[in-house]
């Protein structure tokens, strides 16, 4: 039972980074290379925060956003003059920065060994720290940021981001200031994928620079290209699915040494399955279809 | 007459190719002015220039007073310019209506802060302007199509949605890069007609067309260029009998 | 000590400039990014390892078999998975994220099959260095440099005489004027995969001689190619200056802050040329007019 809540505690958590990237890459059309550095800054801003000055979660949940939007206009900003392909290379390079970062600053971060004894939230009183409650916490999260993330697209502002996906250009020409677009929504986006990080960093109470690489940025990313780019619906389905189906296999009985890379080959294969036949993920209303503009 | 849009000796350089060559004209108020000449000529560039996605290397352009040169393209369209373009740009995977609706100028609910709070407000402005785009579309007799996706049209009604769009705008100055090319005879009829009105709602347009009669229908002044010059100004007829006109055609 | 960094930079730099200039060849004819040319990178260091280790070839038999090996791997995904997408007009974009699934299953493939140990083919090797004009410098490593000025020379020379380098000139400005004018674009684009998954695996075999071998070896080599490329700007002369630029700023960087910024130090150096000087050293200005 307890292995069961913690697996959908796992999925609460892909579910709100899969729907914060989803903003970006399925309804602006920029992929992002970075968002599990987001992820990473609000796990570490949370656990400092708790750790070093021993504040309240509500306070750290809050910091931890306002930190991490702050970073992800610090991304948004150069899309603006950097585009597509060296786009992509820019989010890279601004992930493995914030991996070196994280990793290297030894006194501050805790490098390599990590920041272990991240204390639980405590919220209006009540501690949260059996399996169930925090189950229920990320539940209500989840349900924020599905609310937030539904009301932006659906709303004007939303029908900008699906226009600059389609053609820059063209929503240019119509008025529409597109570099303060993009800031925005990377500011929006990055800011919820820190909620994620708080709530994995105080779930574990551990945390290490591994949990926030590249590799995890690429799993985020075909979360979102899996469910279905472009549909909220789609991040959860993408969640459910690509945390769930290792967790099957766990059953067939493969021994634990490979099991990690049986897991992520799965997904390796599922996203080149995907992009070969089905490029729209599951139920996605965007299938990556815009080529180059530049170069 | 009163001035709308002044553009004085704008000159632009692209890797030695001249596209435009101490080019100045203006525009007033309530007036169809065709723009001509061959492929080639900087009719497009010169769209593009007024509409600031191409800056250029001297020369400056005013509307209504302000000057616009070097603007961004989105501050331009603010002041009251709008355009079409030439290979026919729409939001391709959206519906008609959305296509229609992003085009609205001083929506609330584009508006980060008012997607969560004052959102009534935003409320009502969409919902007004909704209605207006739905008047437009049944004006033009395509509100059946209101929900399609704006690739899921022919040809023709992409034309006629572009200019939709830039109708919904409220723009005072209209920059239209051919509206009926290659669209069938009743579609030519129904856009040459919206266009002939426009004068009459306050509005001004310029109009690059290869249809010469067309062109003559609809426009009272026009301007021929060739290789980003302005080689002759006048009427139709005017223009159509210079003998400079003739001369650059035959070459 | 100054003398062992600029060997340190030389080492450096020649492996950055053979890892830019084979990621480059693929990517001026494609357009898009193929990141598992990371893993054809570390295919080349684990075919070796296999041959020599596990089936006993001699060294030089399982080097050239690796690079083989390695080209074919390289061909082999282009043949099954990036043609059948362009064929479906597929965007650069979807490539790109198709080429991240391939990585992905064949890094973790290495992974499964010879472990995630560090993996060594040194054994047979001098390890010692020798003293070249007060530096410490393995025969290794002068092997590295040496490769990097031969591969670098010869590739110029096949790029500018050779009718098959002409071609792949061509479709890189413009594949579709390339066809027209009766070059197949899907051959050149299978010459150019060929010719940059030997070098990549080429690669992968001289690091593992001189550092051994991971499975996850590859992506962070490869993206310090790609920095180097972009520095560059997508152009041979270009890539070799940038790589210059690159080993010298991470070695001599090492002078005032820890060797573990090292990676950090070339992406910063990569994202204030982005900003500022998009088209790098030497490329033309890479912003079309698009409108």
């Amino acid at each position: 039972m307890t292995y069961l809540l913690h697996i959908f505690i796992l999925i609460g958590i892909y579910i709100i980074l899969s729907l914060s990237l989803n903003l970006i890459a399925g309804y602006t059309g920029i992929l992002s290379m970075a968002h599990a550095a987001f992820y990473g800054i609000g796990a570490y801003i949370a656990a400092l925060m708790a750790l070093n000055f021993n504040s309240p979660f509500i306070l750290n949940l809050f910091l931890a956003v306002i930190g991490s939007s702050i970073l992800g206009a610090l991304v948004g900003i150069p899309s603006l003059r950097i585009k597509d392909d060296y786009f992509i290379i820019a989010t890279f390079a601004f992930q493995i920065i914030i991996f070196n970062i994280l990793n290297n600053l030894v006194s501050f971060t805790g490098g390599p060994m990590g920041l272990p004894g991240i204390p639980q939230p405590v919220i209006f009183g009540i501690k949260i720290s059996s399996h169930f409650s925090f189950l229920v916490l990320t539940a209500i999260l989840c349900a924020i940021t599905y609310f937030i993330c539904n009301k932006i697209v659906k709303s004007p502002f939303g029908r900008i981001l699906k226009a600059i996906r389609e053609d820059e250009v063209f929503t240019k020409s119509l008025g529409k200031n597109v570099s303060a677009y993009k800031v925005k929504i990377f500011m929006i986006s990055s800011g919820l994928a820190a909620i994620s990080g708080v709530m994995y960093a105080t779930y574990i109470t551990y945390i290490d620079p591994t949990s926030f690489t590249l590799m995890e940025s690429i799993f985020i990313i075909s979360i979102v290209i899996i469910g279905g780019a472009g549909n909220l619906k789609g991040s959860i389905v993408g969640a459910v699915v690509l945390v769930m189906l290792p967790e099957i296999l766990r059953f067939v009985g493969l021994p634990n040494s490979i099991a990690a890379n049986i897991r992520q080959m799965l997904y390796g294969g599922l996203l080149v399955v995907f992009m070969l036949w089905r490029p729209q993920g599951f139920i996605g209303e965007y299938s990556f279809n815009r080529n180059n503009e530049n170069g | 007459m009163d001035n709308l849009l002044k553009i004085q000796n704008c000159n632009k350089h692209f890797n030695g190719i001249i596209a435009l060559d101490d080019f100045s004209c203006e525009i007033s108020k309530n007036e169809i002015v065709g723009l001509i000449g061959p492929n080639g000529a900087g009719k497009s560039t010169l769209f593009n220039v007024i509409t600031g996605f191409i800056s250029i290397d001297s020369g400056q352009i005013t509307f209504n007073n302000h000057t616009i040169t070097k603007k961004a393209p989105n501050k331009i369209n603010k002041f009251g310019i709008s355009r079409t373009f030439q290979g026919l740009r729409l939001i391709r995977q959206m519906t008609v209506l959305d296509n229609i609706l992003l085009s609205f100028k001083k929506q609330p609910g584009e508006h980060l802060e008012n997607v969560f709070f004052k959102n009534k407000k935003a409320k009502e402005i969409e919902s007004e302007n909704k209605r207006k785009a739905l008047k437009l579309l049944k004006d033009t007799g395509i509100e059946d199509k209101a929900n399609d996706l704006a690739d899921d049209l022919s040809y023709g009604q992409q034309k006629l949605l572009s200019l939709l769009c830039c109708l919904a705008s409220d723009a005072e100055l209209l920059l239209l890069d051919e509206p009926i090319a290659g669209i069938n005879p009743a579609m030519i009829e129904k856009i040459l007609f919206i266009i002939t009105e426009l004068p009459k709602k306050g509005k001004s347009v310029i109009l690059i067309e290869h249809n010469m009669d067309a062109v003559s229908q609809v426009c009272e002044r026009v301007i021929f260029m060739d290789t980003g010059k302005k080689i002759s100004e006048g009427t139709p007829e005017e223009v159509r009998n210079d003998p400079k006109v003739i001369e650059a055609y035959l070459e | 000590m100054f003398q062992q960094y600029i060997f340190n930079t030389l080492i450096t730099s020649s492996l950055y400039s053979i890892i830019g200039i084979s990621f480059a060849i693929i990517y001026r004819t494609t357009r898009f990014l193929h990141f598992t040319h990371a893993v054809v990178f570390t295919s080349g260091a684990y075919f070796t390892f296999l041959f020599y280790k596990l089936f006993g070839f001699s060294i030089y038999f399982s080097i050239t078999l690796a690079i083989i090996f390695s080209l074919l791997l390289g061909c082999l995904i282009e043949k099954s998975i990036y043609k059948p997408l362009r064929k479906k007009q597929a965007s650069s974009m979807i490539l790109l994220l198709a080429s991240l699934g391939i990585y992905i299953l064949l890094q973790n493939l290495i992974s499964m099959i010879f472990g995630d140990d560090t993996k060594s083919i040194r054994s047979g090797v001098v390890k010692e260095g020798i003293n070249i004009l007060g530096a410490r410098i393995t025969p290794i490593q002068i092997i590295i440099i040496i490769t990097s000025v031969i591969v670098t020379i010869l590739l110029l020379l096949f790029l500018k005489k050779t009718k098959t380098g002409k071609a792949m000139k061509a479709v890189a400005n413009d594949v579709e004027l390339a066809n027209i004018s009766g070059i197949s674009s899907n051959r050149v684009i299978l010459i150019s995969f060929a010719i940059g998954s030997a070098l990549a695996g080429l690669a992968g075999i001289l690091v593992a001689f001189d550092v051994d071998m991971t499975p996850t070896m590859g992506m962070n080599t490869l993206m310090m190619g790609v920095v180097a490329m972009i520095v560059g700007g997508n152009n041979i002369k270009g890539i070799v200056c940038a790589a210059l630029l690159l080993g010298f700023a991470q070695n001599f960087g090492v002078w005032y802050i820890s060797s573990q910024w090292q990676d950090a130090i070339a992406f910063v150096i990569l994202i204030i040329f982005l900003l500022f000087k998009p088209e790098g050293f030497y490329g033309k200005k890479l912003r079309k007019q698009s409108v």
